[in-house]
C-alpha cells in the first residue's frame, strides 16, 4: 500500500516534528513523509528542507485557499494548523497514494504501525478515540471523559483514510468544514478540526474506531492504560504492543497531567524522558521559542485573539482589509487602534 | 503579628476555645517551655503558649514540641492539610505514625528517571579536566626499579579504576588477586583510565592510563607509552606471564591488545564482574530503574533507554577485543555466564565459573530474643535497593514485631533508620560480616534493582547468620538463595510488603531457622582459575 503520512506545524514545533518523522522513518522507510507548514522561517534560521527528515514540503500558502491572508488571519496558531489539515488531505487524495495518514507533530512512533495498513484494506477511515475505557474516579471523569465530551470524542492527532470511496468523501467534507468552521469556540459546538469528527461514524461508512490501547497513548487516557516493558524489550499498553504516543503539552502542564495519571507506572516517565532527550537533540536554537510568523502584524506587534475574532465575524472588515496583517496607513491594524475595541 | 499576640491574650473567643476538646488533647503533649523558647515573640507578648498555638501558631507553622514537625507531618500526610485541621491534634488522635520524609507518591523510580544524565554528559564530565601524562622515563624507571622478579612472570590487569584507592566488590576482588601475586613473588601491573570513563573508549577517544605496579602508583601515561615501556622491559619469552581484563570501561580495545602484545601476550582471562561487555548500561538497568536482561538491541526497550544509542559502540569495541585476543571468560556465577552466553556473540576460548567466595560452616548462630531484625548493608544507592528498604522500614517503624538497621559507610541523611558505620577495607575485609553478626540480624534485604554477578553482601549476610531477602531480578543473589535455601526470593515489592504485613516473613527469624555461622573462603580470582575446570 502506497502511503503518504503528513503532519501540520509551525517552526516552533519543527523539533517535535523531526522526532515524529525520525520515528516514522525507522518503522516505515517506505512511507512518504510530508510536512505541512503554516509559517515562515525566522530570520537567522537556515531552513533546508532537503536535510530535514521528511520527503515533501507543502506550505499552507500553496494549498490554493481563497483569500489566503484574510482566511489565515481569522485563525490563531492552533486553529490554522488544524484547519489546513482539511485542504491538504483532500488534495492529497489526488496525488496517487492509496492512503493518507495524519499525525500531530507531537506524536512519535514507538512501534510498527503496520496494522493500520491492514485495517485500511477493510476500512476507509480510521480514528482513535480519546478514551477506550471509561473512568470511574470523579477527578479523572472531569479531566478526561468530560474534556473529551467538550473537545471531541476522537483525537485528531491521528486520522487515516483511503484516498478513494468513503475516505475521499470524508476528505472533501472535512476540507469544506475546516475552511469555514475551524475555530476554538466550544460554546458554539466547535473545537477546531476535532469536534467535527464526532459526526464521522454517523456520516460515513467503513469507519474503524481503533480500540487498541497501543495507539495514541496520551495523558488523557493514561488513567486506564498500564505500560510495561518486558525482558524481551517489548513495550506494551494493557498487554498490547505500544504503537504511538501523543506527547501533548511538552512542559510543566504535560508533566502534571502525566504524573497525575501515571502514578507509579514508571515506564511512562521513561518514555517521556526519552522523548524530551529526542526533542532537545532536534531543537535548533536559531528558532525562537513560540515563533510564528503570522502571530504579528507587519510591524511586529502581536495580534491579539480578539482582533482575529472581530475580523472573522465582520464581513465588512474582511472586504475592507483583504490583507489584515498590513501595518500603516489604511491598515486593519490602524483601524483597530482608532475604531476597534 | 502584634495583633495575633494581643488576640491570644485578650480574646474572649480564645477563652471559650479552651473548652474545646482539641485543647485538652493538645495539652497532653504540648511543650510550653519549648514553645516559648522557640517563639520569643509569644514570650515577649506574655501570651499563653498553648492558647497561641491552638489559635494561631499551628496555622503559622510553629512546632508544638521539639520532636513534632508540622511541616514534616503535612508533607507525609497531605490529606491532613486539605482537611484544615490542626496537624498536632490529628497526630495525637488518629494513631498516625510519627512523621517521616514521605516517599513520593510517584515512587523513587520517578526521581531516578528525572535525574537521568545522558551518556554524552557523563563523558563530558569525565573529560572536563584531562590528566597530564607523566614523562615516559618515569615508567621505564618504575618498571626497572619496582619489579619483584624482573617482570618474568608479570601479570597485567585492566579495570575501570585504581583498585588500591577505591572501595567496592570488584576492587576487593582485585586486591585478593594482587595479594596472591605478592605471595607468589610475581609482578603485577594494573592499568586503569586516569579519568573515570562511563563507557569503553574507542581509538578516537584520547585518554591516559593510570599505572599501578605491585600496589604502588606508577604515574599516568598514554597507551603507546605503556606499550613501548613494556616492550623494552619484558624482552624474552613470555612464559609465566598472564593477564586478566576485569573491566574494559575507559579502555580502548586496540590499545589494550597492543599493550598486551608488547608483553608478548594474547591469551588471557576476561572477567564478567558486570555486563559492560553487553551494553554501556553495564548494570543492565534500563534507564537506571529496571532490569532489562539485555534484550535485542533493536528492541523497543533499548530504543527508549538512555544507554540504547551507546550499546552498539560498546559491543563493537568488545567484539574487537574478543576477535584480537584469545579470551577465557570467567564468571563469578553460573547465572551470570548463562545470561552472557545468551546475549553475547563473541568468539571465546573457554568459559569458567569461579565464585569469589565459598561458605564454610563455623558454628551455630546464637538465637536471641526481640523483634525480627532486618538489615540493609552497604551504600544507600537506588540500584542497590536502598529506597525499597527505606520504604519498608518507614512503613513498619512502629510495628513492634520488627526492627530495622542500616550498616554502611554513610547514612541516608533523609532517614531516621538506625545506622551503624561499617567500612570494609583491605585491612578489615570482613568488617561487614562482623557487623552483621554483631547486630544479630535475622535477615538482610539484598534487593538490588540490577542483577548482581556475585554479591558479597548476600554471602556476608548468610555468613553472619542472616537470611537473604531478595527480588526476582537480582541475578546471583536470587540464584544463591534459590540454590542454598538461605532466604527467600519474593516476586515483587508488593509481596515484600505483604510478607511483613502478614507476618509471614517471621518464618525467617533465627529462632525458626536455627542458622549456622560461616567463614568466607575467598578466591584469588584469575590466580585460582588454573585449578578450576573450564569448558
Amino acid at each position: 500500500m502506497k502511503i503518504l503520512c503528513y503532519s501540520s506545524f509551525t517552526f516552533s514545533y519543527l523539533n517535535r516534528a523531526r522526532v515524529l518523522y525520525q520515528t516514522l522513518r525507522k518503522f516505515h522507510p517506505d512511507w512518504e513523509l510530508a510536512a505541512l507548514i503554516t509559517d515562515r522561517p525566522p530570520e537567522g534560521f537556515a531552513f533546508d528542507p532537503a536535510s530535514e527528515p521528511f520527503d515533501r514540503l507543502v506550505w499552507a500558502s500553496d494549498l490554493d485557499i481563497p483569500d489566503f491572508d484574510s482566511w489565515l488571519f481569522k485563525h490563531d496558531v492552533v486553529e490554522v494548523c488544524t484547519a489546513v489539515k482539511g485542504p491538504f488531505i483532500h488534495q492529497a487524495c489526488g496525488w496517487g497514494f492509496d492512503a493518507v495518514i495524519y499525525m500531530d507533530p507531537d506524536t512519535a512512533a514507538l512501534g510498527s504501525l503496520e496494522p493500520l495498513e491492514r485495517w485500511l484494506e477493510e476500512h476507509d477511515i480510521l480514528l482513535t478515540p480519546h478514551l477506550i475505557d471509561p473512568n470511574d474516579d470523579h477527578a479523572a471523569i472531569l479531566d478526561n471523559d468530560l474534556s473529551a465530551s467538550r473537545t471531541g470524542i476522537f483525537n485528531l492527532g491521528f486520522v487515516a483514510i483511503r484516498t478513494t470511496g468513503e475516505g475521499a468523501r470524508f476528505a472533501r467534507w472535512w476540507n469544506d468544514r475546516l475552511l469555514s468552521y475551524c475555530y476554538d469556540d466550544m460554546p458554539n459546538g466547535l473545537f477546531v478540526d476535532q469536534r467535527w469528527c464526532d459526526h464521522v461514524p454517523a456520516l460515513f461508512d467503513k469507519v474503524k474506531v481503533i480500540r487498541d490501547p497501543g495507539y495514541n497513548v496520551a495523558s488523557w487516557n493514561l488513567s486506564t492504560r498500564k505500560i510495561d516493558v518486558s525482558k524481551a524489550g517489548d513495550i506494551t499498553v494493557n498487554g498490547a504492543p505500544l504503537r504511538f504516543w501523543h506527547f501533548t503539552k511538552l512542559g510543566p502542564l504535560g508533566d502534571t497531567m502525566t504524573r497525575r495519571y501515571a502514578g507509579r507506572n514508571f515506564p511512562v516517565y521513561e518514555i517521556w524522558s526519552w522523548y524530551k532527550r529526542q526533542v532537545t537533540a532536534a531543537t535548533d536554537p536559531a528558532i525562537p521559542e513560540r515563533w510564528w510568523a503570522f502571530g504579528a502584524f507587519q510591524d511586529g506587534s502581536p495580534i491579539a485573539k480578539p482582533a482575529r475574532v472581530l475580523y472573522r465575524e465582520r464581513i465588512d472588515l474582511q472586504q475592507a482589509f483583504p490583507n489584515p496583517f498590513a501595518s500603516g496607513r489604511g491598515s486593519f491594524q490602524e483601524w483597530l487602534e482608532h475604531e476597534g475595541v | 503579628m502584634r495583633r495575633t499576640l494581643a488576640a491570644a491574650r485578650f480574646s474572649l473567643s480564645d477563652r471559650l476555645r479552651r473548652l474545646h476538646p482539641d485543647h485538652a488533647i493538645a495539652a497532653r503533649a504540648f511543650d510550653h517551655a519549648f514553645y516559648l523558647k522557640t517563639n520569643p515573640d509569644v514570650f515577649a507578648a506574655g501570651a499563653d503558649p498553648l492558647e497561641h498555638f491552638m489559635a494561631y501558631g499551628w496555622r503559622e507553622g510553629r512546632d508544638p514540641t521539639p520532636d513534632f514537625s508540622l511541616g514534616a507531618y503535612l508533607a507525609a500526610f497531605p490529606e491532613v492539610a486539605s482537611l484544615g485541621v490542626n496537624p498536632f491534634v490529628h497526630y495525637l488522635t488518629n494513631g498516625r505514625p510519627k512523621p517521616r520524609p514521605a516517599e513520593s507518591p510517584l515512587g523513587f523510580r520517578h526521581e531516578v528517571i528525572s535525574a537521568l544524565l545522558p551518556v554524552e554528559a557523563r563523558i563530558a564530565l569525565a573529560t572536563a579536566a584531562p590528566v597530564a601524562p607523566d614523562p615516559e622515563a618515569r615508567l621505564a624507571a618504575a618498571l626497572a626499579r619496582g619489579a619483584r622478579d624482573g617482570l618474568r612472570r608479570l601479570h597485567i590487569t585492566f579495570s575501570h579504576d585504581d583498585f588500591t584507592a577505591n572501595i567496592g566488590g570488584l576492587q576487593l576482588a582485585l586486591q585478593r588477586e594482587a595479594a596472591r601475586l605478592a605471595e607468589l613473588g610475581r609482578d603485577h601491573l594494573h592499568l586503569y583510565p586516569a579519568r573515570a570513563w562511563p563507557v569503553v573508549r574507542t581509538a578516537t577517544d584520547s585518554g591516559a592510563l593510570g599505572v599501578v605496579l605491585n600496589g604502588k602508583a606508577g604515574g599516568v601515561f598514554h597507551a603507546d607509552v605503556v606499550a613501548r615501556a613494556l616492550a623494552g622491559a619484558t624482552a624474552g619469552a613470555p612464559d609465566g606471564r598472564s593477564f586478566a581484563i576485569h573491566s574494559l570501561l575507559g579502555h580502548a580495545a586496540d590499545e589494550t591488545v597492543e599493550i598486551l602484545a608488547a608483553a608478548g601476550l594474547s591469551a588471557g582471562t576476561f572477567w564478567l564482574h558486570d555486563f559492560a561487555s553487553l551494553c554501556a548500561g553495564f548494570h543492565l538497568l534500563r534507564n537506571d530503574v529496571q532490569d532489562c536482561a539485555a534484550p535485542p538491541p533493536d528492541s523497543a526497550g533499548c530504543s527508549i533507554c538512555v544507554y540504547g544509542d551507546w550499546r552498539a559502540r560498546q559491543v563493537r569495541e568488545h567484539a574487537r577485543l574478543f576477535q584480537r585476543l584469545s579470551l577465557t571468560v570467567a564468571a563469578p556465577s553460573q547465572v551470570t555466564l548463562d545470561l552472557w552466553r545468551r546475549a553475547a556473540d563473541y568468539p571465546v576460548a573457554a568459559t569458567v565459573v569461579l565464585p569469589h567466595a565459598r561458605l564454610t560452616p563455623r558454628e551455630p548462630a546464637p538465637v536471641g530474643a526481640g523483634p525480627f531484625r532486618l538489615a540493609f548493608a552497604g551504600l544507600t544507592r537506588a540500584h542497590k535497593g536502598w529506597p525499597i528498604f527505606r520504604a519498608l522500614a518507614h512503613r513498619f517503624a512502629d510495628d513492634p514485631r520488627y526492627d530495622f538497621v542500616h550498616l554502611g559507610a554513610a547514612r541516608d541523611p533523609h532517614s531516621e533508620i538506625r545506622f551503624h558505620a561499617v567500612v570494609a577495607t583491605p585491612d578489615r575485609p570482613l568488617a561487614m560480616r562482623e557487623a552483621l553478626q554483631a547486630a544479630h540480624v535475622d535477615a538482610v534485604l539484598v534487593w538490588p534493582l540490577c542483577r548482581e554477578t556475585f554479591s558479597f553482601v548476600a554471602y556476608e549476610a548468610v555468613a553472619a547468620g542472616g537470611a537473604v531477602l531478595t527480588g526476582p531480578d537480582s541475578g546471583n543473589v536470587a540464584a544463591f538463595v534459590a540454590e542454598t535455601g538461605h532466604g527467600r526470593v519474593l516476586p515483587d515489592e508488593t509481596a515484600l510488603t505483604t510478607a511483613f504485613e502478614s507476618g509471614a516473613i517471621l518464618e525467617l527469624a533465627r529462632a525458626k531457622r536455627r542458622p549456622m555461622l560461616y567463614d568466607l573462603a575467598y578466591s584469588a580470582l584469575t590466580l585460582d582459575l588454573a585449578q578450576h575446570p573450564s569448558s
